[in-house]
């Protein structure tokens, strides 16, 4: 995957976007805090280079802020109001939503490429679903299922699944049709019936297909899950701590908070990337 | 679990609903077959190179969607009045097409908004995207030191982002545009980056024989090569611009937009505002989309995939 050819490079442009960050930082809070000096405020800094530094709300957090809100938002991890804690949630709501969307999804491929009536009704359908920003559908969806008594975390699972399983019935309607007319041939000449040419053949080609709609949609349902989150404001999650500090708007803890579900999102494509590996050995020298 | 929150009578009028879906849905799927059969006849005599014979004959193989779409909707109404399911719930197609009316001037006003978010933030993020990707390619050791990061970059979720954002840079449509302008960036980066590298090196090969300069290289082979990833990344975009405009609504705005509409009338429950918003928001996705098809189809329709 990453070669050693990269790291020098990648080292230096880390290093240059690290550097940059602060006179950014400067540039957004210098005026603010400058401001503040003047108010009269009483303030434990001096000047207003020094306050940019140690702001109450600030525009950019600066990295010492960062690192006090780590120590108070990320430990102990296990309690109700830390980072992984609420990652953690957000997380298994993602993969139990990708787990459904994919049941789904695969029910509707089958049913797409065996149906021709079915293809022509609801492809277009499905092909329109694309464009439009689903996302918009999810908080009345997660008001709507408090509605009738569906809470905790698998309102949030169902919204998830709701986004990602579009992407993934197209990919592997796509991929159930993507064998070779002659390996379909060749089934045929083996007197194999449909079914076994779906299981030997159709399907085992169709799952790289599955984990390219994967990689896309397993980042659709996280954010789906987190906005089903924010919207419902009970039991855990990032999406929650995200509408809390908005609310208070704490600056520190909403960067925590978006640094958490990065690092959150980086993980479940890189869970998928594995799985990937795992389950798709013959792809690897790709 | 669930069932548990209902008693009896309401359990059973919840089986009879179930019911009626899975009757509904065996019926849409007859309407889509029938319908679809008597569109294979009508298309079998395949007409040759007739334009508009074409046009009438795309039409019609549109026909069972449409058909289905339409029974759709009258069933959807038919067991909504049947089982008198309040607007708090479900509203009924007819209530949203009449709230629709009624509210239409807010709602333009938030169409607006959330066009004008969406538009500019894509405009930034693509041609900043492009540029960059001019620049990784031109460059090995960008394309060496930047680009694992723009990938790793492409799997953070926008929400996230979002809040931040609209704290930083205030509750104005700009702050908007910015949540946009980053969305996109990073597909269009990684898609022309990859256009613009991954060319056969048979080519390069002929330009240098050719005794081409590199700025010929770029201007007549790496640039055509990768017109086709560009554009594909600028279709993905046209919809994650909407997903972004509407997200980062969710997350403080000064009073209008798409996004606000549905996070403000979800809270009074008022879902036939929502469900008017939402038709909304996916009219206006089908037609970003779109549009940026129809200019990918004008500028590369050389290109093999638009091919008969």
């Amino acid at each position: 995957m990453m070669r050693s050819s990269h790291f020098v490079p990648m080292f230096i442009v880390g290093v240059v976007l690290i550097a940059l960050y602060f006179p950014i930082m400067l540039l957004a809070n210098y005026p603010a805090a400058a401001r503040a000096l003047q108010r009269g405020a009483v303030l434990e800094c001096k000047t207003a280079l020094e306050c940019s530094f140690d702001m109450r709300s600030p525009i950019i957090p600066a990295p010492a802020q960062l690192l006090r809100g780590v120590r108070s938002l990320y430990f102990p991890p296990t309690s109700e109001t830390s980072v992984p804690y609420n990652a953690f949630f957000t997380g298994l709501e993602t993969l139990s939503g990708l787990a459904l969307a994919s049941i789904v999804g695969l029910g509707l491929a089958v049913l797409l490429v065996a149906s021709k009536a079915f293809e022509r009704a609801l492809l277009p359908w499905l092909v329109a679903s694309q464009t439009v920003p689903i996302i918009a559908i999810a908080p009345m969806l997660a008001v709507l299922l408090g509605q009738y008594g569906v809470e905790g975390w698998i309102p949030k699972a169902i919204i998830a699944a709701y986004i990602a399983f579009f992407p993934i019935a197209i990919g592997v309607s796509k991929g159930l049709r993507s064998p070779d007319p002659i390996q379909v041939d060749l089934m045929k000449t083996y007197n194999a019936g449909s079914l076994q040419t779906f299981a030997k053949l159709r399907f085992p080609s169709s799952i790289p297909y599955l984990f390219t709609a994967f990689k896309v949609s397993v980042t659709a349902a996280l954010i789906g899950a987190i906005i089903s989150e924010s919207a419902t404001i009970s039991g855990a999650g990032l999406g929650k701590m995200l509408s809390e500090n908005s609310r208070a708007s704490d600056a520190v803890g909403l960067w925590l908070v978006m640094i958490g579900s990065a690092v959150l999102g980086i993980l479940l494509v890189s869970i998928v990337g594995w799985l990937e590996r795992v389950v798709t050995p013959w792809q690897r020298n790709r | 679990m669930i069932v548990s929150h209902w008693n009896s009578s309401e359990a059973w009028s919840g089986l009879s609903v179930v019911i009626s879906c899975v009757l509904a849905l065996v019926g849409l799927l007859g309407v889509g077959g029938v319908s679809s059969g008597v569109v294979s006849l009508l298309s079998a005599p395949r007409a040759k190179n007739k334009t508009g014979f074409n046009l009438v004959l795309s039409i019609i193989s549109l026909l069972p969607a449409i058909l289905l779409a339409v029974v759709a909707v009258v069933l959807v109404e038919a067991l909504i009045h049947a089982f008198q399911i309040p607007v708090a719930q479900i509203p009924a197609p007819t209530a949203v097409i009449q709230k629709f009316l009624e509210s239409r001037q807010v709602l333009w006003r938030d169409t607006q908004t959330t066009l004008l978010e969406a538009g500019v933030g894509y405009l930034i993020g693509a041609s900043l995207g492009v540029i960059v990707a001019i620049l990784v390619s031109r460059y090995q050791f960008l394309n060496k030191g930047l680009m694992p990061y723009a990938t790793i970059f492409s799997s953070i979720p926008i929400v996230a982002l979002a809040p931040v954002i609209v704290k930083a840079a205030g509750l104005e449509w700009g702050s908007k545009a910015a949540v946009v302008a980053i969305t996109i960036f990073f597909p269009v980066l990684v898609n022309t980056a990859r256009g613009l590298l991954e060319v056969n090196p048979l080519t390069i090969d002929l330009m240098r024989s050719y005794a081409a300069d590199p700025r010929r290289v770029f201007m007549d082979l790496r640039i055509p090569n990768a017109l086709p990833y560009i554009f594909n990344a600028l279709k993905i975009s046209t919809t994650l611009a909407l997903i972004g405009a509407i997200v980062a609504e969710f997350f403080g705005s000064t009073g209008s937009g798409l996004g606000f509409r549905i996070l403000v009338e979800t809270g009074q429950a008022s879902f036939d505002s929502v469900w008017a918003a939402i038709n909304i928001a996916s009219f206006l996705g089908i037609i970003f989309y779109n549009l940026a098809a129809l200019l990918e189809r004008r500028v590369t329709g050389w290109h093999v995939s638009f091919r008969e």
